[in-house]
């Protein structure tokens, strides 16, 4: 379902500060499943997932996603895939301050035109299945870490995505909101969902829910284990 | 359906991101409501002094025939009159006796007219309420005027006229044709000048060519041409002004381009966010042009509003003296309000449009924030 | 030169859309010379975010040259009064060099630039920019006729010369102006009876093709477009010539813009607003056809083009209707 061809990113091509942040990665994932990818930081980890993401075209090679090649499509579409099919989570949580955590979650539906009465339904609805329905009409400046965390699910979920990707999820959660976050990828999984984390939290990378990790350094994938 | 969805959703973020943002938003929309304040209120009052121009030479006459005497006006013979009586398609031609008069007292000019009304009495006047207001004169009183001869003679205020045309009324004095003559030592056999009514107006032209030839020393005066010499010395004067104030339309631009450029971190984070969840650069240059929109819209409704409440119920306080410019007698007086999509559209071409053209690029190099740059705060 | 704030407003206006014309040529030549979309270089990530902003300044020119054109028209018909002989924004035209070639021109620029929108809206439909070269250069023809709109503009509010009383002299001296003969004149003395001829005819043939090409005829593209601009023009000049006596009840009276004012509600803005929305929609169908043989293009450019026939036959019908309506109702009867 997601393949990569032979991909590299190069950045500031042709200046001093050129930097070459993935290079020639081969990969295929396919299935319902969580993928793991793990690495230090700088090794590439987000620049892959930001490749898959459509966020960002590649240098050279090509990406499939649904065996679409995206590579040389317009921004444009690629920003229709990118809302159509992948939900991010990011490691700062990137939640929009000021306003209420049920906006925030249904902000990435205002593009689709989806009716707002169908659309604040379906976030309330993600809002209580993850617990935090209670916390709806507050801003988010208020709300604990964890409830942030499980409002920026929500947020991810309200397009209906089928892949789910994460970067660095768990590095500002303590360890019991760690474990809370990967019983929730866990739950997304069973429903069917493909789930790509970046991570070097061992509480994620060795949870026995994980089917597949994939090592990086400097831009190569340099080991995977399944 | 869909697009007015999507345009709500968008509406409503950007109202609540310019809220969110009200300090760095509120001087903005203070300059921009203070610059079309200003444009607007020149606008609106020359458009509106041109239209009281307009009225008050409705009624005036078709020609005014005016002797010349070595190259300066002089009293005109009454037995000119006979002579254009009988140019065809003239209606009606009528001798005029009217005067300057300056008061010491109120150091003042003051227009003196006749007319031949029935029951025009003897030693009593008419004043316009500007007269009335410098001379401290009203209804019943009596006011002193020093004619030719440097005796004073003392006249009745019967009346005042009413404030509605005020404008041309203001300094006026009316007073009988037997009066005036008697104030002023002209004789019977003069006029001042002759007024000629012509039904036709495409024979004007035609008849002061007449006028010309039988009374070579005279100079026929068409009333389409004062008021075309009206408006174009008002639409100078306002444009004049614009252009005095570009400087300022400028500065306000500078200040605008800078506020859209400088996006604080916390803007720049959001913009990342929209990005990273889904939106499109497009999508947020729609956002951004709506935040400008609201900012411009608002901005010119208030400033428009302020300015008619200047101009037509405040007397123009602050431009008066620029724009009018005339005579001291003029200190109060009410314009007819009237406003049309011409002048809408001239004031949304000097402050929108410079404003929407100064945003569009920052606005669009804010939506141009690469949506993996969310992945990386 | 006359100094008043609308003539001011029109000179601001084509100077700051003349600039953002400028500058969205100026990247439409960079991204005619170096797109390349299978390339994932830097300077075609640029290229890209250009689009947006090429899109972007078009959209607010399209808009500024609808008002502009607006502010014209009402400029030049108050300023009549300062003309002798001129009795609304026919007569100040005529007074001057370039009064109606600057109108013309603005009328061609603002059919040429939502041709140009239409067209971007389409390539915008499609996931890989199949027309991005050809949009670019039109939008390179399109260019010059704006820088040339501003000078024409310049050229004959400089022109104009109010004929004022000067201390002098009165009135005789000041109407030794003369002006050239006006184009509507021209267009006056066209025989009616042929030209209402023309009129229905091209209305039918039109429409005809318009139905046939919403059908699915898509050999008629070209033929639609020429059909529609053709309608255009020929309803401008009926208009003129003996739709306006209609309007106005008069035998002599054939100013195509007093229908603008408030004396005949204000009609001549809608009848103005379905002619112009009828020749953009009709032409924008017509000239994307050949395009249809493009992969990317094969979904989506049909059901643009169809909606685009179907708003232009709409609004053509519509125009024609209110005028045979008028022409059937009105008092006035002209003998031939």
């Amino acid at each position: 379902m997601i393949k990569l061809t032979n991909v590299t990113k190069v950045f500031n091509k042709n200046r001093p500060n050129e930097f070459t942040a993935v290079r020639n990665v081969d990969l295929e994932i396919s299935g319902s499943s969580i993928t793991v990818f793990k690495g230090p930081s700088g090794s590439g980890k987000t620049t892959l997932l930001s490749l898959i993401g459509c966020m960002t075209k590649p240098t050279t090679g090509r990406i499939y996603i649904r065996e679409e090649e995206i590579s040389s499509l317009s921004d444009r579409f690629l920003t229709d895939i990118r809302r159509k099919t992948f939900g991010f989570i990011f490691q700062g949580l990137n939640l929009i301050r000021g306003i209420t955590a049920l906006e925030n979650v249904m902000l990435p539906g205002y593009p689709t035109g989806e009716t707002n009465c169908i659309l604040r339904g379906k976030a309330i609805h993600l809002l209580a299945s993850l617990n935090i329905a209670h916390k709806a009409e507050s801003k988010v400046e208020l709300l604990s870490g964890g409830e942030a965390q499980r409002i920026a699910i929500a947020r991810a979920l309200i397009n209906e995505p089928a892949i789910i990707i994460a970067d660095e999820p768990t590095a500002h959660l303590d360890t019991r909101l760690s474990i809370d976050f990967m019983d929730n990828m866990e739950k997304l999984k069973n429903s069917g969902k493909k789930i790509l984390l970046a991570s070097h939290d061992p509480l994620v990378y060795a949870s026995e829910i994980v089917d597949r990790i994939i090592e990086m350094r400097d831009g190569l994938i340099t080991k995977e284990q399944a | 359906m869909l697009w007015i969805e999507r345009q709500r959703y968008f509406i409503d973020f950007a109202l609540s991101s310019l809220m969110r943002r009200w300090r760095k938003n509120i001087a903005l929309v203070i300059v921009y409501t203070l610059v079309v304040f200003i444009l607007a209120s020149i606008v609106f009052f020359t458009q509106a002094i041109k239209r009281e121009a307009c009225t008050v030479l409705e009624g005036s006459p078709d020609i005014i025939v005016q002797r010349l005497v070595a190259g300066r006006q002089d009293l005109i013979p009454a037995r000119y009159a006979d002579e254009l009586r009988k140019i065809t398609g003239v209606s009606e031609v009528r001798g005029r006796l009217w005067a300057y008069y300056f008061d010491p007292a109120s150091s003042a000019n003051y227009t003196v007219i006749s007319t031949e009304r029935p029951g025009r009495d003897e030693g009593c006047v008419l004043m316009g309420q500007g007269v009335a207001r410098s001379m401290h004169a009203g209804k019943g009183d009596l006011i002193a005027i020093r004619g030719h001869d440097g005796s004073y003679q003392s006249f009745e205020v019967k009346d005042t006229f009413s404030s509605g045309s005020e404008l041309v009324s203001a300094d006026l004095i009316e007073m009988s044709g037997k009066d005036f003559r008697g104030l002023f030592g002209i004789q019977e056999a003069y006029f001042t000048d002759i007024t000629m009514k012509v039904r036709n107006a495409q024979e004007r032209t035609v008849v002061s060519r007449k006028v010309l030839n039988i009374l070579p020393d005279t100079r026929p005066i068409l009333r389409d041409e004062i008021l075309r010499t009206y408006e174009t010395a008002f639409a100078w004067r306002s444009g004049i002004l614009l252009i005095i104030f570009t400087g300022s339309i400028l500065a306000f631009l500078i200040f605008a381009w800078d506020k859209a450029t400088s996006l604080s971190i916390e803007e720049k984070r959001e913009i990342g966010i929209l990005k990273a969840i889904g939106w499109d650069t497009g999508e947020v240059i729609v956002l951004k042009s709506w935040e400008g929109l609201i900012i411009s819209l608002s901005s010119f409704l208030a400033g428009i509003i302020f300015a008619y409440i200047h101009v037509f119920f405040a007397s123009s306080t602050i431009f008066e003296p620029v724009l009018k410019g005339w005579a001291v007698v003029y200190p109060r007086f009410r314009l007819v309000p009237s406003i049309d999509p011409y002048q809408i559209t001239t004031l949304l071409f000097l402050t929108v449009l410079p404003y929407t053209i100064a945003t569009i690029i920052p606005s669009w190099i804010a939506s141009a924030i690469e949506p993996d740059s969310a992945m990386r705060l | 030169m006359i100094i008043d704030p609308a003539v001011i407003a029109l000179f601001t206006g084509s100077f700051l859309v003349s600039l953002i014309i400028l500058i969205a040529s100026w990247l439409g030549l960079q991204i005619v010379m170096f797109w390349n979309l299978q390339c994932g270089s830097e300077k075609q990530l640029e290229l890209e975010k250009w689009t947006y902003l090429v899109s972007t300044l078009m959209a607010y020119a399209f808009g500024f040259e609808i008002l502009s054109l607006f502010l014209f028209v009402y400029t030049t018909d108050s300023l009549h009064n300062l003309f002798i002989g001129a009795m609304c924004a026919a007569g100040t035209l005529n007074t001057g060099t370039f009064g109606y070639h600057t109108l013309g021109i603005k009328i061609l620029i603002l059919i040429l630039a939502g041709v140009w929108l239409v067209m971007n809206h389409v390539d915008g439909q499609a996931g890989d920019y199949p027309l991005i070269r050809k949009k670019y250069i039109f939008l390179l023809v399109i260019a010059p006729l704006v820088l040339l709109e501003g000078f024409l503009q310049s050229a004959y509010f400089l022109s104009l010369k109010a004929d004022v009383i000067t201390s002098c002299c009165g009135s005789l001296f000041s109407s030794s102006q003369t002006y050239g003969e006006s184009p509507l004149s021209l267009m006056i003395g066209f025989p009616a009876g042929y030209l209402q001829a023309a009129f229905y005819g091209s209305a039918f043939l039109s429409s005809g093709l318009g139905f046939f090409y919403y059908r699915g005829f898509n050999k008629l593209g070209w033929f639609f477009t020429i059909s529609s601009t053709g309608f255009f023009l020929i309803s401008v000049f009926s208009l003129i010539s003996f739709v306006s006596l209609y309007f106005y009840e008069l035998p002599t009276h054939h100013c195509p813009f007093c229908i603008l004012q408030r004396e005949y509600y204000f009609i001549g803005y809608l009848l103005y607003g379905m002619l112009f929305g009828g020749v953009i929609s009709g032409a924008g169908a017509g000239i994307l056809s050949p395009f249809r043989k493009i992969g990317s293009l094969q979904g989506p450019l049909p059901i643009v083009q169809r909606r685009l026939t179907m708003t232009s036959l709409f609004l053509n019908f519509f125009f024609v209707a209110i005028v045979t309506w008028q022409m059937w109702h009105s008092n006035l009867v002209i003998d031939r």
